[in-house]
């Protein structure tokens, strides 16, 4: 082709040679044309290239196409988040949608499981305990509830490459006494690995689920998932929910610095003995059984003491207020039973006792029926009174009646004289018959009684003449007393020498008053 | 210390469990093959200088009814293709694996074993049918114990060179 240009410009002088040429080159020249047009059109030779291309980035899977690529892909992916992200979002929602749902899930689960043993446990002694523990070391209270609450060892922790099962790291704990025994950690880390794709293929639907933990009596398995990897910890108790969490972050952590090696991994195992310290820090545990079992001694006096005082103390005070209600009520029983006492209503306000009710002032006084153990300042009485037919009560007030009628009585006498008026001789049947009256009444009553008989004067005369004269008036009525029958016993006669003041500064009139005698009753109240 | 998944593959009853049960350490019973359709065992093997340890997946033998479970072949290294001297179809059922592992996992070090050479003059398939395929290949008796290590050991041989090879990319 490069003869093409001369050949035009000598078009009249190389006839024969144009003439040669198009005889030699004749059938190649129209394939050249057209391979001329294909690389001079660029849209041919897009088409061109478009139909090898696949083969061409498919044969050339080295590292330099991915590293040319690299930047492409990254700023398209920008791009086609800038101009539209839903498209994105779309096509990673399968993958993203699901994870964050579970995630969502299993940080729900946990967060109820440590709510709930927290409420259980918000008013034991040991809640007392991890509070103090809290305080001291400076965690949080939450914290601390959910270290000590749950009794589980990790006994041991294997770093499993996920593709093929194989084992790439496996750290133990120290063995216990009791402890499950776990043979070749190779064979189990593949065993696991297999039991995962059993459940996979067993259970519908499960394929992109990931088994997430196995019991065996008292051992379990956890498992946590990464994109190339597995940690497994074999745990014995109850495992917390926050377990898997741990898990999860170790995984995480080495997941991020190994994840060149965890891709490419071909069996050497010795890259990951660098993940030893994250494979250890899975073997957590708390508190073992015995420990619990054995509990400190005052803990237990006052987990079980407490409760016991108490209900002591409100069994104490229950009887006690059962015994001081039945002595109130033997009280009111009492107060019922008393002659003059009438309850109409009893009540209890707190310590006090208070009654209402009717009272004949001639009953017993109340506060007297108190039992013993019973204050009087304790009980609050409101009484009405009034006058009670029984019996007893009757004759005493009769007999207060008649002391009254007697002591009203006086005989009165002229100046000088002790000499019965004749006139008062009626007086004299009065007293004397009100005196028998009163015997009787008294003798109902089981009492004695004695009346004085009490001489008076008035100012006027001797000191001397005037008691003498006293003393006859008051022998003159008892005499005339005893003669109308009253039984001598009953009469006492006495000068009542007490006069000065009141017969004192008299006019005559009122000295007649003084010039008498009068009676006074004993024995009544 | 290189560990390696190799994966156990045949017809039903060529004898892939009796092929191993002399020769490897194993610690979970035949019943798993029947439940969990695989069982675990583990062959240490020196070549040289390096150990390889070969972690065996023995998978359930293919028949008429259970299909191999292809999941457990994730993540493989190699495998072996044990058939049953005394019957060509496991011979047949062998290619046929080969095939769809092939499919699978792509280009994998692995080897043939023809099994039962004890009863050899019971054989259906002929040694040269076999050679055609032009694949490393290995007269084993379970029973008697032979051509079972060196079987092992060429095995982990291709391993071990597969893996230098592919330690050593070529840019």
């Amino acid at each position: 082709m490069p003869s093409d240009g001369p050949a035009r410009r000598a078009s009249s002088d190389d006839q024969p040679l144009t003439e040669l040429r198009a005889i030699l080159l004749g059938p190649d020249r129209e394939a050249w044309d057209a391979l001329r047009q294909r690389l001079e059109n660029p849209s041919r030779r897009a088409e061109d290239v478009a139909g090898v291309l696949a083969e061409a980035v498919r044969l050339r899977s080295d590292v330099k196409l991915r590293r040319a690529l690299q930047p492409l892909l990254e700023e398209a992916l920008q791009l086609s988040v800038q101009s539209n992200p839903r498209m994105l979002a779309d096509a990673l929602f399968p993958i993203f949608g699901k994870a964050i749902r579970k995630a969502i899930t299993s940080e729900l689960d946990g967060m109820l499981q440590t709510l709930s043993q927290t409420l259980e446990q918000s008013f034991s002694w040991r809640s007392v305990q991890w509070r103090w523990e809290s305080f001291r070391s400076g965690k949080p209270y939450a914290e601390i509830v959910v270290l000590r609450s749950l009794l589980y060892r990790v006994e041991q922790v294997f770093l499993i490459h996920r593709n093929s099962g194989l084992l790439l790291q496996h750290v133990a704990a120290p063995p216990e006494a009791g402890q499950a025994e776990t043979k070749d950690p190779e064979m189990v880390s593949g065993m696991l690995t297999a039991i995962q794709d059993f459940v996979h293929d067993s259970v519908s639907g499960a394929e992109s689920e990931n088994l997430d933990a196995i019991r065996m009596g008292d051992t379990g398995v956890v498992l946590a998932y990464g994109p190339d990897a597995i940690v497994a910890g074999f745990v014995h108790g109850v495992a917390p929910r926050k377990l898997s969490r741990v898990f999860q972050d170790a995984l995480d952590s080495i997941e991020r610095k190994k994840a060149e090696a965890l891709r490419k991994f071909s069996g050497d195992t010795s890259e990951f003995d660098s993940c030893r310290p994250q494979l250890q820090a899975c073997l957590v545990g708390q508190g073992r059984a015995e420990e619990r079992k054995a509990g400190s001694w005052t803990a237990r006096l006052l987990l079980f003491g407490l409760p016991a005082l108490l209900i002591l103390a409100i069994a104490g005070w229950w009887i006690y207020s059962a015994v001081v209600e039945r002595r109130w009520t033997d009280f009111a029983h009492r107060l019922e039973n008393e002659p003059g006492i009438v309850l109409t209503h009893t009540e209890r306000r707190g310590s006090k006792f208070l009654v209402w009710g009717l009272r004949d002032p001639l009953a017993a006084d109340p506060a007297s029926l108190l039992p013993a153990g019973l204050a009087s300042s304790n009980v609050e009485f409101h009484w009405e009174e009034y006058h009670s037919l029984v019996p007893r009560l009757a004759a005493q007030r009769r007999l207060a009646e008649l002391k009254e009628e007697v002591e009203k009585r006086a005989f009165g006498f002229a100046t000088g004289s002790a000499e019965i008026v004749p006139d008062q001789r009626f007086l004299l049947e009065e007293v004397g018959s009100q005196i028998l009256a009163l015997n009787q009444a008294a003798k109902v009553l089981g009492k004695t009684i004695q009346i004085q008989v009490r001489g008076n004067h008035d100012p006027v005369g001797s000191e001397n003449f005037n008691s003498a004269l006293a003393r006859t008036r008051a022998e003159n009525v008892r005499l005339a007393l005893i003669a109308f029958g009253v039984p001598s016993p009953l009469l006492i006669a006495i000068p009542e020498d007490l006069e000065k003041e009141t017969c004192g500064a008299l006019m005559e009139q009122e000295r007649v008053v003084c010039r008498s005698a009068s009676f006074r009753v004993i024995g009544v109240p | 210390m290189l560990k390696k998944k190799i994966c156990m593959v045949g017809e039903f009853g060529v004898g892939k469990t009796s092929l191993v049960r002399r020769f490897v350490h194993s610690i979970f019973s035949e019943r798993y093959l029947t439940t969990v359709g695989v069982k675990i065992d583990r062959k240490d093997v020196t070549i040289g200088s390096a150990s390889v340890t070969l972690m065996l997946w023995d998978l359930a033998g293919e028949d008429e009814l259970t299909q191999l479970n292809v999941s457990h072949l994730r993540g493989a290294s190699g495998y072996i293709l044990v058939v049953d001297g005394c019957r060509a179809s496991s011979l047949k059922k062998a290619v046929e694996l080969q095939q769809r592992i092939a499919e699978r996992l792509g280009p994998l070090p692995f080897v043939l074993v023809l099994n039962k050479v004890d009863l050899r003059d019971k054989w259906e398939v002929q040694s040269a049918a076999v050679s055609e395929y032009g694949w490393p290949t290995f007269e084993t008796s379970a029973k008697a114990g032979s051509g079972v290590e060196e079987m092992f050991l060429a095995l982990a041989g291709s391993l071990l060179s597969a893996n230098s090879a592919a330690e050593d990319p070529a840019e």
